[in-house]
């Protein structure tokens, strides 16, 4: 055997220096990863990338009424108050709160030293600019979510707010809990608002583009900063619910809040964490009592005895649902026992109403709805099955003549709220978003309300006060509750378990792994 | 025309294909085995002998809702290619005719038409007309006569500048008088191949505009619509998709192949490939006939 040529032998040594020149660079890249990695481990890391079926309405929280939203407006706003795992309030801005001894009064008492991302400063004068705009400024979202009572506001000094209500109210701490209390800067604009969020989270907006993305980083500023190890936040809007299993599995997301039913099969599958959160959520058929023929009573009890919710749980929620006759989940402190299935599905029942009512043949009625779903393929179906034939229309702009309560018949859910007797409101009451008909359930339904507020939260008759008002609210509407389904999230290991707060998802505490 | 057609086994092919099309076009309602509207508690159930396509997710029969929703799908089809027909060719011939004005004018809005994308025109239209099927293929349709536009003028713009033609109006003939007895005989053919193409991009465009759930409600079956709820199901069902989409494909390439197959008979250049056709035909027969010698012999060495 020949030794291999000199020109040859040269050559495996430049190979060998190259390669030893490389294993150095390796070694090099390796010590600074791993110095990062343990950065990582002290400070906050990692890139939270979020995918997100709808961008938020608006991003300044008066304006933005939709439920789940105010989950991703909180990245950017902290609200006065928060709740925890059991649902109670407990401080946030504000460090603490007192109610005068007959409940009309309610004074916060902020943190000092609050800063909104901006540099100015979040003391008692930007929270009555807020609340003042949540009830006065005209696309104010938010005049129907409980903050009615508050008939002034007073600051006596820098950190207290003092809030006089009409009537005693014990609800308020809960109400500014989220979706209420998220305060913003009052050196922006409204419209400088909508386009881009200022607030005191725990996060500050870095870019938004619109039906796009929004890129968000820690703010150093926040109160429980300490808390928050997620160094940034990228939030994907419209992103399609087929795609979304694949995001993940590939790591262009590594969080979403909207997995359907449907998908929980192929998220398992792929290897990512599905977390059944708890929630309020429940969905309902809308119909609207102020318009003919469902102003008749006799009609709409039909309706309601015509709904076969065990087959919408069955055919529709994967085995994730449960049968909903109320707004809210079987178990929630305001859930009324004795209501818990006023009308069984009973078709034959729903076809004699009818006749009674002068239609014996049925009728014919618009079901416009926000979005071909199986659910409402569903519904309609079994409207038919009782000879009301009610004519899908998937309309894009479904919201304008939603809350215009303009539609006879439609669909829509709630996502809860932390206040049990705002969520009543937002259904029952005559100002409620989810009131279809913008009837409310007359004087019986309003003094049971006014009873229930004016229960404070520890006392003996608060539960049996809040279901009567639950019970008074299904007297009369014009909702069909059909089911509820737990929030359903998917995310990769590489992201810690979430706060188990219901309805919110919260990153304090939360870390993200190897990024 | 036809009978240098059926000499081409392509036609046959597309023939066959898009009769049975027409057939579930217009009798698709009726043929589908069960209601398609109806659910039952077998939720995206596997084929079986009692469905033979399985269930979708409301436990319905997937070949009963393919076999509803042919009608708006083929039928839609077809009412894109009539409009762009209608639309495109009668100005096309006109413009040769009626002036420089009018030429001018259709041209101009002929050239806007085709800078506009079909599919963000149709819903535009539909967002304006209100979300119906006849809305959308006639947007598409509008969208489409471009095509029939032009054909029909090039065509015309040939026939009208040969002597013969000339004469006639020398003669004393009236414009729509050369129009039909010189003009439209000639134009048929590209029209013929155009339109067939259209019905092809049409049944295309329905797919996809049901796909978006543009021009039907729901729960109204349609081939798109069907082949756009599959897809949330794939985990349960992979090959769901796999019917809608034969169907379509199958559709537009027979569509694709009569267009072809129509160039190809239909003037000089089809009579020319035909008669090559026939030559190398009769090529082929006599070289086997004179083939066996030569090859019995090579069996003998």
């Amino acid at each position: 055997m020949n030794l291999p040529p000199p020109p040859r032998r040269s050559l495996i040594r430049l190979s060998a220096a190259v390669a030893a020149v490389a294993l150095a660079a390796v070694a090099l890249t390796a010590c600074g990863s791993s110095g990062t990695a343990s950065k990582a481990s002290s400070g906050p890391g990692g890139t939270l990338k979020w995918a997100v079926a709808n961008a938020p309405a608006s991003w300044d929280p008066v304006v933005d009424g939709s439920g789940f939203s105010f989950n991703y407006t909180a990245l950017a706003y902290d609200s006065l108050t928060h709740t925890n795992e059991k649902g109670k309030a407990v401080p946030g801005l504000a460090e603490s709160w007192k109610y005068n001894p007959d409940g009309t009064q309610v004074t916060f008492h902020l943190r000092s030293g609050l800063k909104f991302a901006d540099g100015s400063a979040l003391d008692a004068a930007a929270v009555k600019a807020y609340f003042q705009r949540a009830q006065t400024q005209t696309n104010s979202a938010l005049v129907g979510e409980g903050i009615a009572p508050i008939e002034s506001i007073d600051t006596p000094n820098r950190l207290d707010v003092v809030f006089n209500l009409s009537q005693p109210d014990y609800q308020i701490p809960l109400v500014v809990a989220q979706r209420v209390g998220q305060i913003t800067s009052p050196k922006k604009t409204p419209a400088q608002l909508n386009a881009s969020p200022d607030g005191a989270g725990p996060f500050k907006a870095v870019s938004v583009v619109p039906g796009s993305h929004a890129t968000f980083v820690r703010n150093p500023n926040y109160w429980d900063a300490k808390n928050i190890r997620i160094a940034k936040v990228e939030l994907y809007f419209n992103v399609d619910a087929t795609t979304v299993v694949s995001g993940l599995q590939t790591g262009v997301y590594n969080f979403t809040d909207e997995l359907s039913p449907s998908q929980v099969k192929a998220a398992k599958a792929a290897g990512l964490d599905v977390v059944l959160h708890p929630g309020f959520n429940a969905n309902n058929l809308s119909v609207n009592r102020a318009i003919a023929p469902f102003d008749n009573p006799t009609v709409l009890e039909a309706v309601k005895y015509a709904i076969n919710r065990d087959q919408i749980v069955k055919q529709v929620d994967f085995g994730y649902g449960t049968v909903a006759t109320q707004p809210f989940p079987k178990g929630y402190i305001a859930y009324d026992p004795d209501h818990s299935d006023p009308y069984p599905y009973n078709p034959a029942k729903a076809k004699e109403l009818l006749a009674k009512a002068g239609y014996p043949n049925g009728f014919s009625v618009p079901f416009v709805v926000s979005a071909d779903t199986p659910e409402n393929e569903l519904l309609q179906a079994q409207l038919k099955a009782v000879g009301i034939d009610a004519t899908l229309k998937v309309d894009t702009n479904w919201s304008t003549s939603f809350f215009a309560k303009k539609l006879p018949l439609s669909t829509y859910g709630t996502t809860g709220r932390d206040s049990p007797i705002q969520t009543l409101q937002a259904h029952f009451g005559a100002k409620g978003a989810l009131n279809s008909s913008g009837i409310d359930g007359g004087d019986a339904y309003q003094a049971a309300i006014a009873k229930a507020l004016a229960t404070p939260l520890d006392s003996p008759d608060y539960q049996k006060n809040i279901q009567a008002a639950t019970a008074a609210g299904l007297e009369t509407t014009g909702l069909v509750f059909t089911d509820t389904v737990p929030n359903i999230f998917a995310k990769s290991t590489s992201v810690s378990d979430l706060p188990k707060i219901p309805a919110k998802i919260t990153w304090t505490g939360v870390t993200i792994r190897g990024s | 025309m036809l009978s240098r057609l059926v000499r081409l086994p392509s036609f046959w092919v597309a023939a066959v294909i898009l009769l049975l099309v027409l057939l579930l076009g217009v009798f698709g309602d009726v043929l589908a085995p069960s209601n398609p509207l109806k659910g039952s508690s077998e939720v995206l159930a596997a084929p079986s002998l009692a469905h033979p396509l399985g269930t979708d997710y409301l436990g319905r029969d997937v070949l009963s809702r393919i076999l509803a929703g042919s009608p708006v799908s083929v039928l839609g089809a077809i009412e894109v290619a009539g409009i762009a027909l209608v639309v495109g060719s009668i100005p096309g011939l006109l413009s040769v005719y009626l002036g420089r004005a009018f030429e001018w004018l259709t041209l101009r809005i002929i050239d806007t038409l085709i800078a506009l994308p079909f599919l963000v025109f149709a819903v535009a239209m539909t967002a304006l007309l209100g979300n119906g099927i006849n809305q959308a293929m006639l947007s598409v349709g509008i969208l489409l006569a471009p095509v029939f536009y032009r054909v029909a003028r090039a065509a015309a713009l040939q026939v009208s500048s040969s002597p013969y033609v000339e004469a006639a109006t020398l003669s004393g003939a009236s414009a729509s008088w050369v129009l039909r007895r010189h003009i439209l005989p000639k134009v048929l053919a590209p029209l013929g191949i155009s339109a067939a193409g259209a019905a092809g991009t049409g049944l295309v465009i329905v797919a996809s505009l049901t796909f978006l759930g543009i021009g039907v409600q729901p729960p109204a079956p349609t081939w798109g619509g069907i082949l756009a709820s599959d897809l949330g199901y794939l985990d349960y069902q992979p090959y769901a998709p796999v019917f809608p989409i034969v169907l379509i494909v199958l559709t537009v390439l027979a569509l694709n192949l009569l267009a072809d197959v129509l160039r190809d008979a239909s003037g000089q250049s089809g009579r020319v490939m035909l008669k090559k056709r026939a030559l190398r035909r009769a090529a082929k027969k006599r070289r086997r006939s004179s083939a066996p010698i030569p090859q019995r012999a090579g069996e003998l060495t």
